[in-house]
């Protein structure tokens, strides 16, 4: 526990003082809109449309947070330390879960007013939009904690996260989009098969959360 | 959903299954060539074997092999899996890095 | 490792899957639906669920060797994988000859089984990928198995997350795979099952067994050239790639 703060804290004081990942991904997600835009060459999107754009937005961008998350690790020897202090795998692993999500929070607060300010017409849709985010990030987060900490000591690493994470997402993609897509439709929000897709995402984040835990040690041993 | 007629259905019907038996071929072909390297190099290996049983009196095989290298006892499975996890594809990367 | 199989398990492989296939042409009905164009179906299905238990089969394999460690179940695992990836490629081109047949699509997008096998698929090719991309060959054995348990668990989940997708009641033409199959059809898909689960046994062992003797080769050559060369140490990178560097 007492590790896992640590970590935590450490990384979280690293971001806030070089402020590396979120402002990048935060204007990633900002550019990403002006492309949908015209790329769709449609000024307001509904429904699955605008499902698809803000999803696709943000795992995108997680994908920066996540080729990010292990960097200073690697090249400052955090590896070695953590190898070397009695600190189990999950500590570290559940650490950067809650790093990854965290970020993930605070660039969908500036990503999803923005995306609502641009492309919705009306916000009725944002509050329950706001688990279905969560769930989503919360997959997302235990995912690319794996998937960063096995590209990281592999030669092409930028190249090997988002190519083991696309396929590993897609069913986050799928629940996403269904549970989205009726809370963004055209007429105001509906609950239509809202708890089958946020049991889904429930679902994938237990299962991923135990592999993860499961298998991490296996990861940091040398 | 009607069903194809026979003479059209026949096609897909066919064609699905010369599928399967191509790539089944298009293993064997691969095994093939592959038995073919291990059979060359085997080859090779016997009549360096031969040529050194013509200098020598003594089978250096076993005793210096084992000697000079104790990590390379065979038998250690750790050491032939080493080579084992798609040696090819590895040497064809390899090719494509240097 | 001792992978020499019993000799009696090709045959076996033969004699069913020819059985099966025979079955398939002048045993089994024309179905009732679809007719002649069904009889893919026993080639496509049996060979798609073998691919599948085959990635769970890996995930297993992974996971005893990562409790033991014991590299040779990393290539067991590796194997597995590879061989599902080939039947692999023969689910996606039966499959999309099939629904080119009935929909008169080469791919089509609300059939929750073909694009849940085609996630699975591309998923699984991103294997060798992660294998090569790390040097060490330990770390690459353990990282490739944390990698067979993650896409081992993945499997069943993407099935569910897909097959929820499937928007309200999709016309199921491959609804013969339901209750309905006639008892005929039964046992000619059971026979080709078997037949193509035996196919994927001996192409394992096959495989297994042709990746040992070259992985032994190596080691001989090593041992007789080793007497010649006299460097033991220096050649301890390349030794990995005994094997082959020298052909």
């Amino acid at each position: 526990m007492n590790a896992f703060r640590t970590i935590l804290g450490k990384d979280l004081r690293t971001e806030l003082r070089t402020l590396e990942s979120i402002p990048a991904m935060a204007l990633f997600a900002a550019t990403t809109f002006v492309l949908f835009r015209f790329g769709l060459d449609r000024t307001s999107l509904e429904g699955s449309l605008a499902a698809g754009v803000l999803l696709a937005t943000v795992l995108f961008a997680a994908i920066l947070a996540i080729n990010r998350v292990f960097v200073s690790e690697r090249e400052q020897g955090g590896f070695d330390v953590v190898r070397l202090a009695p600190v189990d795998g999950t500590a570290l692993f559940a650490a950067k879960v809650c790093v990854l999500a965290i970020y993930l929070v605070v660039l969908e607060l500036i990503a999803v007013p923005l995306f609502a300010l641009l492309f919705l017409d009306s916000a009725a849709g944002l509050a329950p939009l706001a688990l279905v985010l969560a769930m989503v990030d919360l997959g997302l987060a235990t995912i690319g904690a794996l998937v960063s900490s096995i590209a990281i000591n592999s030669r092409a690493r930028d190249l090997i996260a988002p190519l083991l994470l696309l396929p590993l997402l897609v069913p986050v993609m799928i629940a996403a989009a269904g549970a989205a897509e009726p809370l963004l439709a055209a007429g105001g929000p509906s609950y239509d098969g809202f708890g089958k897709w946020i049991a889904v995402l429930a679902l994938y984040d237990v299962v991923f959360g135990l592999v993860g835990y499961a298998v991490y040690d296996f990861l940091l041993e040398d | 959903m009607p069903a194809l007629p026979l003479d059209e259905a026949g096609k897909y019907v066919a064609g699905a299954y010369v599928v399967f038996l191509a790539l089944l071929l298009i293993y064997v072909a691969i095994m093939a060539t592959r038995l073919q390297r291990i059979d060359r190099e085997l080859a090779e290996l016997a009549e360096l074997a031969e040529r050194r049983d013509d200098r020598s009196v003594r089978d250096p095989d076993g005793a210096d092999a084992g000697g000079e290298r104790p990590a390379n006892d065979p038998g250690t499975p750790g050491r032939e899996a080493e080579d084992v996890p798609g040696g090819d594809l590895r040497r064809s990367s390899r090719q494509e890095v240097s | 490792m001792n992978f020499r199989s019993p000799r009696i398990l090709p045959w076996l492989t033969v004699v069913t899957l020819t059985a099966g296939f025979a079955l398939v042409f002048f045993f089994a009905p024309n179905d009732a639906d679809q007719g002649f164009i069904q009889k893919i179906f026993y080639l496509h299905v049996p060979l798609a669920i073998c691919a599948l238990v085959g990635f769970m089969v890996a995930a297993v394999q992974a996971i005893i060797h990562l409790r033991g460690g014991d590299s040779k179940w990393d290539v067991r695992s590796y194997v597995s994988i590879h061989i599902s990836i080939i039947l692999g490629v023969a689910v996606l081109i039966t499959g999309a000859i099939w629904a080119r047949a009935s929909w008169g699509k080469w791919f089509v997008w609300d059939e929750p089984t073909l694009v849940s096998f085609l996630i699975v698929f591309l998923l699984y090719c991103t294997y060798y990928p992660l294998r090569y991309a790390i040097e060490d060959r330990e770390r690459q054995a353990r990282y490739a198995s944390v990698f067979a348990v993650t896409a081992g668990a993945f499997v069943p989940l993407n099935f569910i997350a897909v097959r929820l997708a499937e928007t309200l009641v999709h016309p199921r033409v491959f609804a013969t795979s339901d209750s309905g199959l006639p008892p005929k059809m039964w046992i000619t898909f059971l026979v080709c099952l078997a037949g193509m689960g035996l196919l994927w046994e001996t192409l394992v062992r096959f495989e297994l067994a042709a990746k040992s003797s070259r992985a032994r080769l190596g080691r001989l050559r090593r041992a007789l050239e080793g007497d010649d060369v006299g460097v033991a140490g220096s050649r301890i990178a390349p030794l990995a790639h005994g094997a082959t560097e020298t052909s």
